[in-house]
């Protein structure tokens, strides 16, 4: 004789699955997003290129002669090849759907690697692998565009005499000034916040008699830092920092130094949660030991506690990283949203995340190419996380 | 005197041991039982096993037969629900609800579906009077059972348990967590409740067992090894085993 | 030696303090001094308005904090509930073997920077709310909206709600649990009645936390929030403007009235968050006074 309330039990134990399941499907569609949007633009290129596109304006006196050129085996079926010319292009487009050609061999005989620059004619320049061809002007007066296509390129190349002006570029949208920024970041920060922050752990757990009303107070201060919005520390950055780097350095304005002690305030507690978790797993035996062995407290702290409490900090140095690598608003005032290629540390430049906010927040937002980072910077989280689930599964003492 | 519950063969496995060992017992209505034996025993385990609370645990697995009103409690049909309405249970630790008073001691009810106001205000007053609780608390049932004192708190748990009506009430080392003036209320308090009610009691205390008891069941390592009259358990048992733990020997 | 230990922990501690500081010194300058050849901007008339910025110097935010607390709270009200439940999933519904399963999934949600979110915002949801509205006929700008706004805070305040209740609820006493099934209550009786109500405190605590990264929130809702002139806005389908995203839409230059003024938002969040802070403190020690 079963009742009513089972089969009720049942439908409320499957609602409550059913509607648990909101977190999964939110994971798999942000993930499932940015790899649709940002793959294509994940290469290589991507990671060590420069931002900005860089122009080259040639000409070439090259004297030709038929069929000098072998076509490369290891060519793909869509490239279009020049036997005389020596280069072969391919159609591709740019994260707007745009056409345009691109170079995808070139011979390094081919007149075409080695031409006068038109604006400093004693600067040779050449077409490079990876480079967009904008524009040919044939000496015969007959023109290329960029969104005439490969095809018909080849073909007028081949009837072509010589090249009065070509233009071509370096295609930008790369990350690396944002990826050296963003590394400059963690460091600097880490250089401030760790002796700052474990010092700090340590004066609390170790020596600060709790009892003490200022002790409470110093507690009680460090733990309201943990609620402070990020947007507020780039305020705080902006308003303290920034005027302390200028009148000490020649800077203007945010620069990486601000941003990484703006950040350093923001990931101190952190550091100091993390440390202080770690020195209260060590058991009391353990300071008892070194304790009856004849060492005082500091040395006893720093010789046998701090050692180990390493693994402890180290899970809290990667939840910094994390948390750096993912800051957004707080950069946004204390350094700027100026993307840079040439990084200098007393001048504006952005971290991913910060780069993904400038590229989506101007008229045309380029979602490929904010989805490529997004899938960077989530490649970044996804190992950091799991450096930290290891280091507490292995390292850190259990709690009985 | 009719029996309530019989087991029959029961033999409970937890993980590869073997907690209890082909036990055979029955309990006879509006009597009070108590279990007795060392830590570890079984005893303990055939409690939890007369109300299924052992089903909560994983990889356990159960043979044998237990019967209340004549009804197999493990068939696979066997309405697990109503059971518990019908078997009661108080634990060692006293373990009210993190509610009022009131609310406590309306929870069973309130969970089989009582919800008229003035039924519910009856079935707490008399669970509480006959708790002995009633008088103590009777001003502040809108108050949190937390601010009751640890023999209150237990006798509240007693009156939740009776709310339900129940036929049988287990008690698992109810005043293992009391101090001697709050156990004495509570032994008082089973005394009385045996009028109306079948009690099974598990002890560590062998006085207590001594004085509230009518049936003694004495277990070691798995095993029933006597089962009879307290008594009879307590002046002349007839296993060497029974005699070496009542008088302290071992346990 | 510690004499010397407590140095750093004093600066530690002192940030909170130099924080609110800077923020107010900044942001009452523009109330007090009139830098930039202008008047002075109106304290009443900016704590008052109901319109952004009136050339040349009158600024007001009223709207924008009502925009922001009812943003805020409708994202709470939607997430709170799926939360409590997912937590309730986590710790005492799923089958043992998908249990660390679904907790590293939320974990993975709280660890997805705002910005990713931003952008999953503007690239789902938005395109989301732009469905939601054609079927009733509603045009919207692009999705930029309230309710966008509303779903992008619900998603990312979800896995805060969802980690403190599973913390929580694991932190129930067994014995309680037992003692209402015992008393013959179902197991969803049993979860609702005594486990979530034990877990209240902690729950409450969770949502207050949730709330907190909310209305901090800037980068995310800056993307899909727009930048309603004036209001307040309860209309989801049309754009809106909380405190968050004034301060950071448009941030070009970094002096002048324009830059200051971001300060007195920032001030204004600050004294927000305080407030709720002490507003939800009260509410969670009376929510916990049976525990």
């Amino acid at each position: 004789m079963k009742t009513n309330r089972h089969r009720l039990d049942k439908i409320y134990l499957s609602l409550i699955s059913f509607i648990s399941l909101f977190g999964v499907v939110i994971l798999v569609l942000v993930f499932a997003y940015i790899f649709n949007k940002g793959t294509r633009l994940l290469s290589w290129n991507l990671i060590v290129g420069d931002y900005y596109p860089e122009v080259y304006n040639a000409r070439s006196d090259g004297v030709i002669g038929e069929n000098m050129f072998v076509r490369p085996e290891n060519l793909s079926e869509n490239a279009w090849f020049s036997a005389k010319w020596g280069i072969a292009l391919e159609d591709n487009a740019d994260f707007e759907g745009k056409n345009y050609i691109k170079v995808v061999y070139i011979d390094k005989n081919s007149p075409l690697a080695n031409m006068p620059d038109k604006n400093d004619t004693n600067h040779m320049v050449g077409l490079k692998k990876g480079h967009s061809l904008d524009k040919v002007i044939f000496t015969n007066n007959v023109i290329v565009l960029s969104r005439e296509g490969a095809q018909n390129a080849i073909l007028l190349f081949d009837e072509a005499e010589g090249i009065a002006d070509i233009i071509f570029s370096k295609p930008g949208n790369g990350i690396r000034g944002s990826l050296i920024t963003t590394g400059y970041l963690i460091l600097f920060t880490l250089i401030i916040a760790l002796p700052l922050g474990i010092f700090t752990a340590i004066y609390l757990n170790e020596f600060a008699n709790p009892g003490r009303w200022y002790v409470k107070w110093l507690r009680r201060l460090v733990e309201t830092l943990t609620g402070v919005p990020s947007i507020i520390y780039g305020l705080f950055g902006a308003a303290l920092f920034i005027p302390f780097i200028s009148s000490i350095t020649s800077s203007e304005g945010g620069n990486i130094l601000t941003g990484a002690l703006t950040l350093s305030v923001m990931v101190l507690p952190i550091v100091i949660s993390a440390t202080e978790d770690a020195l209260k797993a060590i058991p009391d035996d353990f300071r008892h030991a070194s304790l009856a062995l004849g060492a005082n407290r500091s040395q006893t702290t720093f010789k046998i506690v701090l050692r180990a409490a390493i693994p402890g900090i180290l899970s809290g140095v990667l939840l910094s990283i994390g948390r750096i690598i993912g800051e957004s608003a707080a950069l946004i005032y204390a350094v700027g949203t100026a993307i840079k290629d040439k990084i200098i540390l007393t001048e504006k430049s952005t971290s991913l995340s910060v780069f993904i906010w400038s590229v989506m927040s101007g008229e045309n937002p380029n979602f490929e190419l904010a989805a490529s980072v997004a899938i960077i910077i989530m490649i970044f989280v996804l190992l950091l996380n799991l450096g930290i689930k290891i280091i507490s599964s292995k390292f850190i003492f259990k709690h009985n | 005197m009719p029996n309530v519950i019989e087991i029959k063969n029961l033999t409970f496995k937890y993980k590869d041991k073997i907690a209890l060992h082909n036990i055979d017992i029955a309990f006879p209505a509006r009597q009070v039982t108590a279990l007795i034996g060392p830590s570890g025993c079984g005893k303990s385990t055939l409690l939890r096993c007369l109300n299924r609370m052992n089903d909560l645990i994983e990889q356990t697995a159960i043979s044998g037969e237990i019967t209340y009103e004549g009804k197999d409690i493990y068939d696979r049909y066997y309405d697990v629900i109503e059971l518990r309405t019908k078997i009661g249970m108080v634990f060692q630790k006293p373990n009210p609800f993190p509610m009022s008073i009131f609310d406590n001691v309306a929870y069973g009810p309130r969970c089989q579906g009582v919800k008229e106001k003035k039924k519910l205000q009856e079935i707490v007053k008399k669970a509480l009077l006959d708790a002995a609780l009633y008088e103590e608390v009777k001003d502040r049932l809108k108050e949190s059972a937390m601010s009751l004192s640890g023999g209150q708190q237990q006798r509240l748990c007693i009156a939740r348990a009776i709310a339900m009506n129940p036929q049988v009430i287990l008690m698992d080392e109810p005043t293992s967590a009391l101090d001697p003036i709050a156990t004495a209320k509570i032994e008082e308090l089973i005394s009385d409740l045996k009028t109306s009610y079948t009690i099974i009691i598990v002890t560590h205390n062998m006085q207590q067992a001594a004085r509230i008891s009518d049936f003694t069941a004495f277990f070691l390592m798995g095993n029933l090894v006597e089962y009879g009259e307290t008594d009879q358990i307590f002046s002349k048992p007839l296993q060497p085993k029974t005699e070496e733990y009542i008088t302290g020997r071992f346990g | 030696m510690p004499r010397l230990l407590l140095i750093p922990a004093i600066i530690s501690a002192s940030f909170v303090i130099l924080i609110i500081m800077f923020v107010i010194q900044k942001g009452a300058s523009p109330f007090l001094f009139s830098r930039y050849g202008d008047q002075k901007v109106s304290f009443i008339r900016f704590m008052m308005g109901q319109t952004w910025f009136i050339p040349p110097n009158e600024y007001g935010i009223l709207y924008i904090v009502i925009n922001t607390v009812y943003v805020v709270s409708l994202a709470a009200i939607i997430s709170s509930p799926i939360a409590i439940f997912s937590g309730l999933f986590i710790a005492k519904i799923v089958p043992k073997i998908f249990k660390n399963l679904f907790q590293t999934v939320v974990e993975l949600l709280a660890a997805i920077p705002s910005i990713i979110y931003g952008v999953f915002g503007l690239g789902v949801i938005t395109k989301f709310v732009v469905r939601i509205a054609s079927l009733g006929g509603i045009q919207t700008a692009g999705g930029i909206s309230g309710m966008a706004t509303v779903l992008v805070l619900a998603v990312m305040i979800y896995p805060t709600i969802t980690l403190m209740s599973v913390t929580a609820i694991n932190t129930v006493d067994h014995d309680l649990e037992k003692a209402s099934l015992a008393l013959g209550a179902t197991k969803i009786q049993t979860l609702f009645k005594v486990t979530l109500a034990s877990a209240k405190p902690g729950i409450i605590t969770g949502i207050v936390l949730g709330l907190g990264r909310a209305l901090g929130e800037a980068t995310a809702v800056s993307m899909v929030a727009g930048n309603a002139g004036s209001g307040p806005v309860f209309d989801l389908f049309k754009t809106t403007r909380t405190l968050t995203s004034t301060m950071l839409l448009g941030f070009k230059e970094t002096s002048g009235l324009d830059y200051d003024i971001r300060f007195s938002v920032g001030v204004v969040l600050i004294f927000i968050i305080i407030a709720f802070n002490i507003l939800l403190g009260h509410f969670k020690k009376k929510a916990g006074r049976f525990a």
